[in-house]
């Protein structure tokens, strides 16, 4: 009896398991943040867009490593007037479900976006006041208001089959991608693997890789073992803490790059408190020595920043310095404003969302404690810090920020300006800092169309910021990739963190 | 026996509703899911309409009882992050969480009452010491700590097996099970051991303090005296009788290796349940949270009560009123 047992579950196993041996993907992708959706709007964090910027095309795409907005579903768009966006469609492109493309799609794609229900990226399909279709591959888009980055963010809403989608199940809305990408979904198991096929008829031409997997890794030191023991072939996020151990190991090259996102203190100006007055806020911009948090918390894996925008961003400006590294300087501006004994004052903080985001806060705390302040440390899980930050209860606290528009215009209504809630501004100015100069320069940007006019009117707005110490720019993160050797893997990083797998050569 | 076990069910369906209040009152301390779901660039008036899309624009209390009410109907809510059903979210995963805990029961109990007989007999030779200084060192130390410590000698320096996944699978109907290919054998071995290490180091303790009062009972010195060999004397006459509390420590932590796997899933980005309840945790998805409190306490108390009944089945002497 036992050996009949034995037998047919050897017999079983004989008939399973040579089915299931699959075969290993060409390129094995480990990432530090798992998809939450395969709904392509249902995220506007660049963890979930990287993933659907495989499965699905935009209008316009963004390529390694500089950014520059270029074709993809439109061959060619303008902005006709301060409010008209024309855009003329690619012709001959199929959905991976076989239909073809066209204007209606767009259409449909954009007012789907308004629903809170499909979409999370309400915000640039809300400043649609309508859409044309004239014909089958021309839209032309008229907004509210002007948005002068409406184009730059048509690299990430991402185009979805009008057909298809119309009566499809939620649940598979958001299981089973059906888009123009270079590659097709073949299974996504949650919190494992995801693996993709590569789409043969792909407009841009066949990917390179046919079968690859993406495998979120949350874990940092499991991220590490699974580099060391070569089970995958790149891997995004590789942790500050283990650089040095990750760049001994011969079988790996390691890319490090300036990334987009700026680490900022945010700081206010309002009235009857200490920080109204611009010499305190100097002083506390004074006192604080970056160059110490890159070299000791960093490891050096940090850019100094001057300003929030980055290099590649319309309206960042060379020309911006920053306020040294004085803590004399900083005691005697104290003691100008009336402050010689200082006064208290908390340093806020996520502690999980960015590199050594809490380390950094607590540097902050102790530069400001030794100019004579009186320091508390209040640092805290993102999902509650970010919850009391659009609450406005801290004023002063680390943040970290970068605009997917490339346009620092866009960042100023959210950061910079006063915090006005009819008017959709400022909800990330947690400290509620205000200057109706500046605030009447932003709204003024939004509608200047020449880009050359637009870039200096921006620079004034950033230099002003500035100036105003409405901010004190910390660094800029450092991204770094590992890339395993001698598979002749060509992979450029990219400033926004996404992984476009057609790239990978 | 019914009577008893009607109570025990009626004690278990308020523990139930305990759980999901108190798991409601706290998400009011754990963050604004709005803020996650409507992204950077949402206004305030957007996230309004985000708020009202998801329902959590009304008193928690009205939430709650539009929860209870669901929950009546078998309808724990859908996934505020990917919009699916969270009862059939956590349970697609259950298969692989449960042949993790499966597995590692297995090691734990094949080892641990193996290694405890063995130390039992010669409590003080030297194998014997490295053993219980070992469980003791298995007590003490963190689970996450093993499961690196495991990694980094397996994987990264022996590289011997896989420090993450699940490797490949097989569906089987509904189940999704790796444990009928090799890979998925080699994937499991690794974090079973994690999991297994601290139920181990009881296990052995336990048999082995079992064995030592049993084996100098008068009637196995009888057994001794009759001839018998000493497998039976020590696995049939004395093992048996040792069984019982360790059968009901194996069982009832069974369902804790289950509902709380969570940290050795994560080491090992092992795509079970503790994985999805972390991950949920960072994205406030607070109804996948609660329904796997939920469903964590319901297993823990299923097990509690079968643990309970089999004890009386297990020794005849034991009566439930």
């Amino acid at each position: 009896m036992k050996h009949r047992t034995l037998k047919t579950l050897a017999v079983l196993a004989a008939i399973v398991l040579p089915t299931s041996a699959m075969a290993k993907a060409d390129l094995v992708i480990a990432t530090d943040a798992p998809p939450k959706s395969m709904n392509p709007h249902a995220y506007s964090s660049d963890a979930n867009l990287s993933y659907m910027s495989n499965f699905f095309d935009g209008l316009l795409q963004r390529k390694a490593p500089e950014g520059k907005l270029s074709p993809a579903l439109a061959v060619k768009w303008q902005r006709v007037d301060a409010l008209t966006w024309k855009f003329e469609l690619r012709k001959g492109v199929k959905y991976s479900n076989g239909n073809d493309f066209n204007a209606a799609d767009v259409k449909f794609t954009f007012e789907r976006m308004k629903n809170p229900k499909y979409s999370k990226l309400l915000n640039i399909a809300n400043s649609i006041a309508s859409i044309e279709t004239p014909d089958d591959y021309t839209v032309i888009f008229k907004t509210k208001k002007p948005v002068p980055w409406f184009a730059e963010t048509m690299h990430q809403n991402f185009i979805v089959d009008k057909e298809s989608s119309v009566n499809r199940d939620d649940g598979d809305y958001n299981t089973h991608p059906i888009g123009t990408g270079a590659y097709k979904l073949v299974e996504w198991v949650k919190g494992s693997y995801i693996r993709m096929e590569a789409n043969e008829n792909y407009w841009e031409g066949a990917p390179k890789y046919k079968t690859v997997e993406i495998r979120p890794i949350t874990e940092e030191s499991t991220r590490f073992a699974a580099l060391a023991g070569k089970q995958v072939d790149i891997v995004n996020g590789v942790p500050v803490t283990l650089f040095d151990r990750v760049k001994s190991m011969k079988h790996i090259e390691v890319i490090s790059q300036a990334a987009r996102r700026a680490i900022y203190m945010g700081i206010g100006n309002k009235p009857n408190t200490p920080f109204a007055d611009i010499r305190v806020r100097k002083a506390i911009a004074h006192a604080i020595n970056e160059k110490e948090i890159i070299e000791k918390i960093m490891r050096g894996q940090a850019t100094m920043a001057n300003q929030i925008p980055d290099v590649p961003t319309v309206g960042y400006d060379p020309s911006i310095k920053r306020y040294d590294y004085d803590p004399v300087l900083a005691r005697n501006l104290l003691a100008e404003a009336g402050y010689s004994d200082g006064f208290e004052i908390t340093v806020a903080g996520p502690n999980d969302r960015y590199i050594n985001d809490e380390k950094i806060c607590e540097a902050v705390a102790k530069y400001l404690a030794k100019i004579g302040l009186k320091v508390k440390l209040d640092v805290k899980p993102k999902s509650i810090f970010f919850d009391e930050l659009t609450g406005k209860k801290h004023s002063f606290y680390l943040i970290g920020w970068f605009d997917g528009s490339f346009d620092f215009g866009r960042s100023a209504e959210k950061l910079l300006h006063t915090p006005d809630k009819d008017k959709g501004m400022g909800t990330y100015n947690g400290a509620e800092y205000s200057n109706p100069d500046i605030d009447a320069r932003i709204i003024a940007s939004s509608s200047i169309i020449d880009r050359g006019e637009r870039e200096k009117a921006l620079q004034k707005i950033n230099r002003m910021s500035v100036e105003d110490v409405a901010w004190i720019p910390l660094h800029y993160q450092q991204d770094i990739f590992a890339v395993v050797k001698g598979k002749g893997i060509k992979f450029t990083p990219r400033s926004d963190r996404w992984i476009v797998v057609k790239e990978i050569k | 026996m019914t009577t008893y076990l009607v109570k025990r069910l009626i004690q278990g369906m308020v523990v139930l509703v305990l759980v999901s209040t108190v798991c409601f009152a706290m998400f009011r301390f754990t963050g604004d899911p709005v803020l996650m779901l409507a992204g950077k660039y949402a206004t305030q008036e957007e996230r309004e309409q985000v708020r009202i899309a998801y329902g959590l624009d009304r008193p928690v209390y009205v939430q709650y009882a539009t929860f209870l009410k669901g929950v009546m109907h078998g309808n724990f809510g859908k996934s505020y992050v990917s919009q699916i059903d969270a009862l059939d979210m956590i349970l697609e995963r259950f298969p692989a969480t449960f042949e993790l805990a499966f597995t590692a029961l297995f090691i734990s109990f094949i080892l641990g009452v193996g290694l405890g007989v063995v130390v039992s007999i010669n409590p003080n030779g030297f194998f014997s010491r490295t053993i219980m200084a070992g469980s003791l060192f298995g007590i003490s130390i963190p689970t996450f700590l093993i499961g690196i410590l495991l990694v980094m000698f397996f994987s990264v320096y022996l590289d011997l097996l896989p420090s993450f996944g699940r490797g490949d699978t097989v569906q089987i109907g509904f189940w999704r099970t790796g444990l009928l290919t090799v890979s998925g054998l080699k994937h499991i071995l690794l974090p079973a051991l994690t999991l297994s290490g601290y139920q181990l180091a009881v296990l052995i303790r336990l048999t082995r303090a079992g064995m030592r009062e049993t084996l100098s009972e008068e009637y196995i010195k009888t057994a001794w005296a009759k001839g018998l060999s000493p497998a039976k004397v020590i696995l049939k006459h004395a093992l048996r009788n040792v069984m019982i509390p360790v059968v009901t420590i194996a069982g009832l932590s069974f369902g804790e290796l289950i509902a709380f796997s969570i940290v050795t899933e994560t080491i090992f980005q092992w795509p079970g349940m503790g994985n999805l309840l972390l991950t949920s945790i960072f994205e406030t998805d607070q109804p996948i949270i609660v329904t796997y409190i939920m469903l964590a306490a319901c297993i823990i108390l299923t097990i509690n009560i079968l643990v309970d009944l089999l004890y009386a089945l297990l020794n005849p002497r034991i009566r439930y009123e």
